[in-house]
Order: C-alpha cells, then structure tokens, then sequence
C-alpha cells in the first residue's frame, strides 16, 4: 500500500535527529504566524478578503492581464508571453543574448525552479547566480528546494560549512556559525551583483491599475540583483496579476505574517519603469494556469500566493520534508498543483495528509488545499492510480458491513483470528501489518455482551417487579 | 505567444464570475500610532531615534556612527561622501558605511517605511553597511490600507517599504542581520 511519497518519507524518518529539527523549525513557523494572527482583530475579515479578491481576478483575468500589460508598455516595459516552459526559457535567453550578457544575477522564483530554466541558461553559456542565500547555498551543492520560502532548511549549518570551504568562499576551516557564513556569502555575492549584466527577479504581486511588478524578499537580494546591472527581467505566472493597489495591501499584510511570521519583509519593493538608462522586461508564462482556472473542481487552487503556511503546519510535510514529494513544490498546495501538472506521475503525494485540514485553517486566501486533497482521492480512478488493494478492502467491506447476515457470520468468527500466529500475519500480503501490532479479538462481540446485558437487566426488574 | 489566443482561453474556461468585496477591510488603528510605529520598528531589527524639527540631523547621524567613514546621501542639507546623483556608476556606492534616505510614510503595523527612488542611484538603498531612513512624525500612518492610499510613485517609477535590516534565517533558522543589503537600520523620526 506503499506509495511514492511513504516510501521516500520512511528514508528521512530513518534518521530521528534530523525529522526532530525538520519538525520544530516548521512548526515554530507555524507558532510565529499565530502570534501575528492574534495581534490583528481583522485578521479573519482579511482572509476573507484576499479570498474574494483572488476569485474575483481569476475570473476576470483576461481583463485584468490586458490592464497590466497595457500599464507596463506604457511605462516603457517591454512585455512577452511565454505559452510553455520551452517558450519562457527561449524567451530569457533571447533578451540575456541580445544584450550580450554572460552573467545573470537572480532572486528567488519558484517559476522558473518549474521551468528549470537555470539549467537551459547555463546549458547556453550563461553564468546563473542565485542570491537568495538559502537558494546559493542549493545551487552549490546541487540541490533542489525542499520548500517554496525556506528552500535550504534541510541542509545543516556543518554541510553549508563544508561546501564554503571547499570552494573557497569561506576561509577560516570549521567555523560554522551561521552569522559568519552568512557574512562569507555577503563578500562573495556582493562581487557577483557588481559584475552581473542582468538581474533577473520574481513577482510576488503584478498591480493591473499601475503596472507595479511586486517583489517581498528579507534578505534585499532583488534589489541588488535589480539596482546595479542595467538590464531587469521580471518573470511571473499570469495568475500573480491583482486588480490595485488597495487590494495589494491585503495581500502584503497577509503573505509574509502567514509565511515566516514576521510582519513583514524586510523590501516590499515596486518596480514600475526601467531605470533611466536600463531596460526592463517582463515576461507572462501560461504554462499550464489557464487549465488550473478552466478545472472546474480545482480552479481554486490558483489563488495561491505561495505564503508556505501549509507546508509549515502540515504534520506529513513537517516528518517528511520536501523530497518526499514527487512534485517540486511539496506539502498540501504542492500535492495540489502537481496533480494538475500531471496526475499519473505525481498520484503517489495524495496520500501525504492525514484530512487534518490544518492547511485549510491557516490558508490566508482560503484554498483549502486539504479539503482538496480529499477530492483528488476520489478522482484517482480517473487516471487508473488509484491503490487496486484498497478498492478490493471497499468492496469486501461494502459487501460485509451491507448485509446483516454476513456481517454477524463474520463478528462471531471474528476472535478465531487470535489463533492465527503473528509471524503468519506479519506478511507483505497484510500490508495492514506495517506498524500495527494484531489487535486481540474478544471472543464476545459488544453486541452478544450489549444483548445478554439487556436481558439480564429485564430479568432483575421483572424479580424486583 | 500571441497574448489573445491566452485571453480567449482565460475567457472561455470560467463558467461563473466573482464580485470584488464591496466592504474595504477595516484595518487596525492603534492609540498611539508613533509609540506602536517605534516599538514595531525595533522588533524589525531598527533603531530609533527622535529628532525635534529644530535639531541638527548632520549632529544625531554622526553621533549614532561615531565609526563610520564613509557617508553616502542625496537628502538635501544632509552633509554626505557620495552622492548618489552624481556617481557615475552604483559601484561607486560600494564600500559605504552609512546612507541616508528620506523616508515618506512610517506604518505602524509593521514597521514599513515608504522610500521613493527620487535620488539617481538607488542602489545606495542597498549596498550601504547602515542605512539612515529619515521620516516626519505626522507621516506614520497606522496600517498598509492607509499607507498604499497615499503611496505616490515618483518619476523614476520606483520606491520600496523598508522594513528593518537584511534580514536571513537560512542557515538552521539562526536570524543573521546583513544577509545582502544593509547590516542595521536608524529609523529617524522628526517632529
């Protein structure tokens, strides 16, 4: 009964230190935005809110996407739009060409982690550097994000040591403290922002009514990456578009309190024209939102605005981390989205989530990515994913426990399972028997116990009578 | 792409169309907006100092940075090393100990100060070790409802909420202050 992410789940709970840090820092994420929650007396109203809102642009996001674009060109912004993720990756290799660039300075952009669009670069001859630190220290290593805002919180403070050393970028051998490499990664990416010809960002909010493309980030790397190369490529989903700047303050009070529990970021930074002497470029990707809002049952889910707070509270994600999950973006909106990317290759994260509808509860523009989850189960069928033992266990179980006469022939047989040796038992063919222990079956159903007490209670009252 | 093929799609594939809310949200309000302004700002990482509008600002900054060289501001009657104005290229903003910038609307809730690219360079923002953010006591503002109502972009079509210094937990969760922009930040308030 096993499935993809159980399996890959079992591999991390193999080392308990590990799953002990994994859990506390997410749930004192978790922790933190509560205490943020509570000191705002809206903070319900504004959940409801952002909710609208997203449901309302959804639904006219044609309209809304023209605006944008056409507040953009006005504001000198040269706007392309990506269809897929081959086009994206064409497209920013286009412009990067055309202005002869061989390095390209980047913030965090969980859009082109989808279209693995550093790979297509480098591939090209370009020199990509990731300037979210948390994103650095992955590309040194190799690795991939194991969650959408704290993408290096797996890695340890001795690993992160270790590859600095190794490549120079930290000098004193064994000093892990994490201020101090903090600091190497200040000097070593600081040189990279002043040599860069580009900086490339994501966008957090697109504002129809102006054209602001909206970056939050903590550590400035945007504005760096942004203020000293003259070229400026923003790359964002059509589904970052929100109709002003009004509905922009619902979003930004919600996104870094539900994400890290701060008040906020430390840059909510709006780029609106290119700098006086620069260029900047915004490209729209499609890839694959347009079916999200055509789906009629999961259209909801593109209301996203990839805060985190479902990864940080969910009990599966927290025990189970990132690479769990088939899908790069992992937890409940992760198991979502993956399975409208493409549901036979990634059915085996639906079963991450014990219906304890956490996310649903701190979801700050009401996805309900667990009660989601709950509708995709029903759907495996659909793409013949569903688990075959557990549609044969229903159906034994439909057939038993519809019809009294089986059911009754069953219980009374029921305790001679306890003769049944528990080795016998314990075989791969009882996947039940995977950390459970055999309970003991009474001999008396509670039944033949609740009759034969009744009886006994008729016929003290009849001796008393 | 041909952004109306995208249009026709979006247009085709909804069935049923939402309403914006009609009721704004009704933000917090605080009893003392400067005294919560000043409190949210030191647990964003800033310091704070107030200033009378009679006070010499060149004295309180040189005073806060006893050590520091290398002065970097646009402000006018801000005594500075660099201009970001008149510097050639942001590189030559590299290396400076403190900048100064005017700030236009303090928010109460969350720390955020409005700063609006009105100098040439504003990288100065950014690649200063400490940043000075100067704001007017009646420009604190309780909440981001208020604060996005008054917003103005300038000409440069740029302008950021600072909330506290560079800020990364990255490593372990360890909070580390100076990730890629500014170390500190002195929130001055005049009035």
């Amino acid at each position: 009964m096993s499935t993809s992410h159980s399996k890959k789940a079992a591999q991390f709970l193999s080392n308990p230190e590990n799953v002990t840090r994994h859990d506390k820092t997410f749930w004192g994420l978790r922790q933190k935005r509560d205490i943020q929650a509570h000191q705002l007396p809206e903070w319900e109203s504004l959940r409801e809110h952002a909710s609208q809102i997203k449901e309302h642009t959804l639904t006219h996001l044609a309209d809304y996407l023209e605006q944008f674009s056409d507040n953009l060109e006005r504001n000198g912004v040269v706007v392309h739009w990506a269809k897929d993720a081959q086009e994206f990756n064409e497209i920013a290799y286009g412009i990067l060409e055309t202005h002869k660039v061989r390095k390209l300075v980047k913030s965090k952009s969980m859009l082109t982690e989808e279209c693995e669009m550093n790979d297509y670069l480098i591939k090209h001859g370009i020199d990509v550097v990731e300037t979210d630190l948390g994103e650095r220290i992955l590309q040194l290593m190799n690795l991939k994000p194991s969650h959408i805002v704290v993408p290096a919180a797996h890695i340890s403070r001795h690993d992160v040591g270790k590859i600095f050393e190794d490549l120079g970028i930290s000098k004193e051998i064994g000093n892990h403290d994490p201020t101090y490499l903090t600091q190497c990664a200040r000097y070593s990416l600081r040189q990279a922002f002043l040599e860069a010809e580009a900086g490339m960002t994501g966008c957090n909010f697109g504002v129809a009514s102006t054209g602001d493309c909206v970056v939050c980030t903590n550590e400035g790397n945007a504005d760096m990456s942004t203020s000293c190369p003259k070229l400026h490529i923003v790359s964002m989903g059509i589904d970052k578009v929100i109709p002003d700047l009004d509905s922009l303050a619902v979003f930004q009070r919600l996104l870094c309190r539900c994400g890290t529990g701060q008040p906020s970021t430390s840059y909510t930074s709006h780029y609106r024209k290119p700098r006086p002497d620069g260029k900047m470029h915004v490209i729209l990707v499609d890839n694959g939102r347009s079916d999200i809002i055509a789906n009629p049952n999961h259209w909801t889910t593109a209301k996203c605005i990839r805060c985190g707070a479902c990864m940080n509270t969910c009990p599966v994600y927290r025990r189970s981390m990132g690479y769990s999950y088939s899908y790069f973006i992992p937890g409940p909106i992760g198991v979502n989205l993956g399975m409208l990317r493409n549901p036979k290759l990634h059915s085996g994260n639906v079963s991450a989530c014990s219906l304890c509808l956490s996310c649903d509860h701190v979801c700050p523009v009401k996805v309900n990515p667990g009660s989601q989850i709950y509708t995709w189960r029903q759907e495996l069928e659909q793409f013949g994913t569903e688990n075959k033992e557990k549609r044969y266990m229903a159906e034994a179980m439909r057939r038993v426990y519809g019809s009294y006469t089986i059911y009754d022939a069953m219980v009374k047989k029921a305790s001679l399972v306890n003769y049944v040796p528990q080795k016998l038992m314990d075989i791969k063919l009882n996947p039940w028997a995977v950390g459970h222990t055999m309970p003991h079956i009474p001999k008396k159903s509670f039944h033949e116990i609740y009759r034969q007490a009744m009886k006994e209670l008729d016929e003290e009252k009849k001796k008393k009578g | 792409m041909k952004k109306e093929q995208l249009f026709d799609k979006l247009r085709q594939g909804v069935t049923r169309q939402f309403d914006m809310p009609t009721q704004p949200v009704d933000g917090i309000v605080y009893p003392d907006v400067v005294q919560q302004f000043i409190e949210m700002s030191k647990t964003v990482g800033s310091k704070v100092i107030e200033a009378k509008t009679t006070d010499d600002l060149n004295h309180i900054i040189r005073n806060a940075y006893p050590e520091a060289k290398v002065f970097a501001s646009s402000v006018k009657g801000i005594k500075a090393d660099l201009n970001p104005d008149t510097v050639s290229t942001p590189a030559e903003l590299n290396g400076t100990d403190v900048g100064i910038v005017q700030g236009e609307i303090g928010v109460a809730e969350n720390g955020c100060i409005w700063v609006p690219q009105t100098m040439k360079e504003r990288v100065v923002c950014f690649i200063s070790e400490e940043l000075v953010i100067l704001i007017q006591r009646q420009h604190i503002v309780n909440n981001m409802h208020e604060a996005y109502k008054r917003i103005e972009m300038p000409e440069k079509g740029y302008g950021v909420f600072i909330s506290g210094p560079s800020k990364t937990a990255d490593i372990e969760q360890a909070l580390v202050m100076g990730a890629q922009a500014a170390r500190g930040v002195t929130v001055v308030i005049v009035g």
